[in-house]
């Protein structure tokens, strides 16, 4: 196995490691101010990049084809529209249950995945299938070798850090960062202190919700195609990798995200026999890792009160 | 009537072994050093008031010594055995039962319920006992049943007859009876209660502290180790008092002899 | 509280009414064909139960029923058999019901799990599943008989859930959840690219032999009436049905119960009174998956064939619906949910489609706005009719 091929995979592996990132940063913001996993946040992904789809013909529709108008309406429809989404999900499903034991919380939310889902298998057109999604980014590529450095990835790579290292400028840098962080820390005393609680939880599950359209987005052109069941594998592995960076810390869920997508493009590369079973393979890593590190590589900080 | 409950005599005070020891008992959460180094002497028969402001560590000894969290460091000796890094399991059957500073009691389990878990040393666990041999089950089970009455009649007779309702719907002071129920139904040789007025009204904590010492008086002089911010029920109730602060002992004494300690007054009222 | 537990003196006979005519409406509703028949049923029905829960009927004959539960399990089973015994030739219909029990028998094992013992499983159709791919396997490839290879799907279901153990038992809440989940995930994905277990299209399984007995050849009493094949089926599945019940409800009514609850409710004070966690944990997880697996072994057989697509993760969320809507720990609510997932997406064509997004959606308004479900458990009594004291 030559080096070209190594960074073909190397390649592969960041970019899935950047979706999975993006998934996975969700997760620890919900959990950061609310203490909440959002098990539908998968599906999200799925609606997102099924928006974006759905723009994407509309715009082919009323003759917009240039492909850079294209995707940048692509991306705010999407982002807007899921993060919206995602503020209402927080106010008529995770808001109502707060007081209810988490394990409804955890319940409802699996529930309003299998909706989302079965929502676009049903009502998009023929959403049962698998959708070709266009790949509207330059496809010019550099040759090493045999490694195919290819500019879209670049492209969508590149996007991927700016949209995280925003996310984070935001969070450290920024009044509604520091209220969110102010919320995250401590519910009562942000309260006191003149925020307004509900208004912080709407806004950061809209910030959740419009990475994981990002992250749908970019999957649907990395890929080219896309199909209702997609959020689920990432949605297991972002919230995966949320855990093993420990709940609630955003450089924990980035990390996390690399190194599930590390694990399973290592495996890729160890078992080339069984690119079949890739799927299956990383859902073992997650069962695995669950075993070996319950609560995290970070550890998360101990709730239970006695 | 006295205030003061007397002393326990019994063969194993005469002779002045402690009933649990702790020794050096080390307790860090991250940078926050929750027990300090801690030596303790617990004598047989008496009640002991463990007193100090919020967060002296009171609650973590408790903790630490009913196997919830492992010590840093220290040794903890109950009994004659060293109980060190037990599992909250092992301390149960070694002998020592606890309650809760917030109610952990099973809502929506009914009374009886609730008092059985904490027998369950007593129960037969195996899997042909309990789902084949139902006739011995039911045995066990009617004898169980007329022990928990029993138990519950000493605190409040009406009470004893319902103890097919769920816990649910008690008020808070019923809920701290069974709480003290489910911790006594095993006999243990140490009863740790963790706040017990906490979430109830003067009257009603008067008159729990009735209960514990009459139900006292019924155990043979049960020995007890009781957490309280409620000083009026120290001074009633307890024969010592250890007083912390971050983790260390400040004071040890009769509740006259640490209400009049200056060190103890100057951890209350934050005087440096 | 104290009244459910005294003898209602509420005549049994109310009882019996009520049972001949949910035992009659179900026959009606698995009877008729006609679209706009079967909406007027259900919506009749729905009507009705409303009614008689204003009027407290309802209440009365539960009441009487909570105190007379040899008279309430008797009822049951003669119902299910009048209803079996009405459909005996209509191969369809019994299907249907033997689908029910199936279910149910399955979520009764769930139910020890998840209602009991509160460990999540979101992989109950994948432990379904390898019950029924033991049942193809086994039943293609061995001689073993038909009966062992009902408690070789259990047993295999439990063995496997074992790989599960180490991080189910190491992890709480929500980190149990992801495990279980991706491993619903893993279970289906590994089917459909597995060549040896027959891949998407699956596998065919072969048919129940007792005693040199085919279970798929229809029944000839006399020379005039013939059984369909899946009455024997159904035979089998409601003894195995009622000794699964007898044995859940005796779980719940032991010690073992109590210890299922503490643990779940809380596992602090719980190990603070002496209670292995593990070993309870243990026990109820491995006991729930050996019911599940078969009910899954059963249900290769009766269906003859099995595929991936039957144990998808959508499927385990509908199991774990069941054991939702029909109020969490509560046995006899799993039956009437069970009875209502199943029955109502097959009859009401128009709604098979959607029947995930309408159940995900029912569940969501019923952990909104009727948590406890819809027969709430009652507190535990350890014998039926309450204990004499």
């Amino acid at each position: 196995m030559d080096i070209g091929f190594l960074a073909q995979y190397l390649m592969n592996g960041l970019m899935l490691g950047m979706m999975y990132a993006l998934v996975a940063v969700g997760f620890t913001l919900f959990f950061g101010v609310l203490d909440v996993i959002k098990f539908s946040h998968g599906d999200v992904l799925t609606v997102g990049a099924f928006t974006a789809l759905a723009t994407y013909l509309g715009l082919e529709q009323i003759g917009v084809t240039d492909p850079a108008t294209q995707i940048l309406v692509m991306v705010i429809v999407s982002t807007v529209l899921i993060g919206g989404l995602g503020a209402v999900i927080a106010r008529t499903v995770i808001l109502p249950l707060r007081s209810a034991p988490p394990l409804n919380t955890l319940l409802i939310t699996l529930m309003l995945g299998t909706v989302l889902r079965e929502a676009v298998r049903l009502f998009y057109p023929e959403g049962g299938n698998p959708k070709p999604f266009p790949a509207l980014l330059p496809t010019d590529s550099v040759t090493f070798g045999n490694f195919n450095l290819r500019l879209d990835n670049v492209l969508m790579f590149g996007a991927g850090v700016l949209v995280i290292v925003g996310t984070q400028w935001m969070l450290n840098r920024t009044k509604l960062g520091l209220a969110i962080r102010a919320v995250a820390q401590d519910e009562e005393t942000a309260k006191t202190m003149g925020i307004n609680f509900n208004l912080i939880v709407f806004i950061t599950f809209a910030l959740g919700s419009a990475l994981a359209a990002f992250a749908g987005v970019m999957n649907g052109l990395y890929y080219n195609e896309i199909n209702f069941g997609m959020g689920l594998l990432l949605g297991v592995i972002g919230f995966s990798a949320a855990i093993v960076g420990g709940m609630g810390n955003l450089y924990g869920a980035i990390l996390g995200g690399f190194l599930f997508a590390a694990l399973q493009t290592i495996g890729a590369v160890a078992l080339p026999f069984a690119s079949a079973y890739k799927d299956v393979f990383a859902f073992a890593v997650v069962i695995a890792i669950m075993a070996w590190r319950p609560t995290g590589l970070i550890q998360e900080k101990v709730s239970d009160r006695v | 009537m006295t205030n003061q409950p007397p002393a326990n005599t019994t063969a194993d005070a005469a002779k002045g072994k402690p009933l649990l020891m702790a020794r050096g008992l080390t307790k860090r959460f991250g940078g926050v050093v929750a027990l300090n180094e801690l030596d303790l002497d617990l004598n047989v028969g008496e009640i002991l008031g463990l007193i100090g402001p919020n967060g002296s560590g009171k609650t973590t000894f408790f903790n630490v010594t009913t196997g919830i969290y492992a010590p840093n460091g220290g040794t903890i000796e109950f009994d004659g055995r060293d109980l060190t890094g037990f599992s909250p399991q092992q301390v149960y059957h070694a002998g020592i039962a606890r309650t809760f500073q917030r109610s952990r009691l099973s809502l929506p389990l009914s009374i009886f319920d609730n008092i059985m878990i904490g027998n369950h040393m007593r129960l037969t666990q195996g899997l042909w006992f309990n789902l084949m041999n139902r006739r011995a089950f039911r045995q066990e089970y009617e004898k169980s049943f007329e022990t928990a009455r029993a138990l519950v009649k000493i605190f409040d007779p009406p009470l004893a007859d319902r103890l097919d309702e769920p816990v649910a719907g008690l008020p808070m002071i019923d809920r701290r009876r069974i709480e003290i129920c489910r911790a006594l139904i095993s006999q243990p040789k140490l009863l740790l209660l963790d706040e017990p007025s906490a979430g109830m009204t003067h009257d009603e904590t008067a008159q729990l502290m009735d209960d514990i010492l009459h139900v006292r008086g019924e155990t043979d002089g049960l020995t007890i180790v009781i957490v309280e911010h409620e000083m009026g029920v120290i001074e009633r109730i307890t024969n010592r008092c250890v007083v912390l602060n971050f983790g260390s002992k400040i004071a040890e004494g009769t509740f006259s002899e640490i209400s009049e300690d200056t060190e103890v007054k100057q951890a209350y009222l934050g005087i440096e | 509280m104290q009244d459910e537990l005294k003898p209602t003196g509420k005549p049994l006979w109310q009882a019996l009414i009520g049972a001949v005519l949910t035992t009659v409406y179900l026959i009606l509703l698995l009877k008729v064909e006609e679209q706009s028949e079967v909406i007027g049923l259900l919506a009749g029905g729905a009507v009705l139960l409303l009614l008689l829960t204003k009027t407290g009927h309802l209440g009365g004959i539960g009441n009487t029923l909570h105190s007379r539960e040899g008279a309430l399990n008797l009822l049951v089973i003669l119902g299910t058999l009048a209803i079996v015994g009405f459909f005996y030739e209509d191969h369809f219909t019994l299907l249907l019901i033997a689908t029910v029990m199936l279910y149910v028998l399955a979520t009764l094992g769930l139910n020890l799990q998840f209602g009991f013992a509160g460990v999540l499983n979101f992989a109950g159709a994948s432990f379904f599943g390898i019950g029924a791919y033991t049942a193809a396997v086994l039943g293609a490839h061995t001689a073993v008989p038909s009966l062992l290879i009902i408690l070789v799907g259990g047993v295999m279901a439990a063995l496997i859930g074992c790989v599960l153990l180490l991080p189910v038992l190491r992890t709480r809440g929500h980190y149990a959840a992801v495990v279980t989940i991706a491993f619903a995930l893993l279970f289906k994905t590994f089917l459909e690219v597995n060549d040896i277990l027959g891949g998407p299209q699956g596998l065919q399984v072969p048919s129940m032999k007792v005693f040199g007995w085919d279970f798929n050849n229809n029944v000839a009493l006399g020379d005039s009436v013939e059984l369909s094949f899946y009455f024997s089926y159904i035979i089998v599945i409601l003894l195995v049905l009622i000794a699964a019940f007898v044995l859940v409800r005796r779980v719940e009514r032991s010690w073992i119960g109590l210890n299922l609850d503490a643990l779940r409710l809380d596992e602090t004070a719980a190990s603070c009174f002496g209670l292995n966690i593990v070993r309870w944990k243990v026990t109820a997880f491995l006991l729930g998956n050996f019911l599940i697996g078969i009910a899954g072994a059963l249900y290769g057989m009766v269906g003859g064939f099995v595929a991936p697509t039957s144990f998808t993760f959508a499927d385990s969320l509908i199991l774990v619906s069941i054991i939702l809507l029909g109020g969490i720990g509560n046995v006899w609510g799993l039956i009437v949910a069970a009875a209502i997932v199943v029955i109502v997406p097959e009859k009401l064509q128009a709604i098979q489609e959607y029947r995930f997004l309408l159940f995900g959606g029912l569940v969501m308004m019923m952990l909104l706005f009727r948590p406890e479900g819809l027969l709430p458990r009652s507190v535990r009594r350890y014998f039926p009719g309450g204990a004499e004291r």
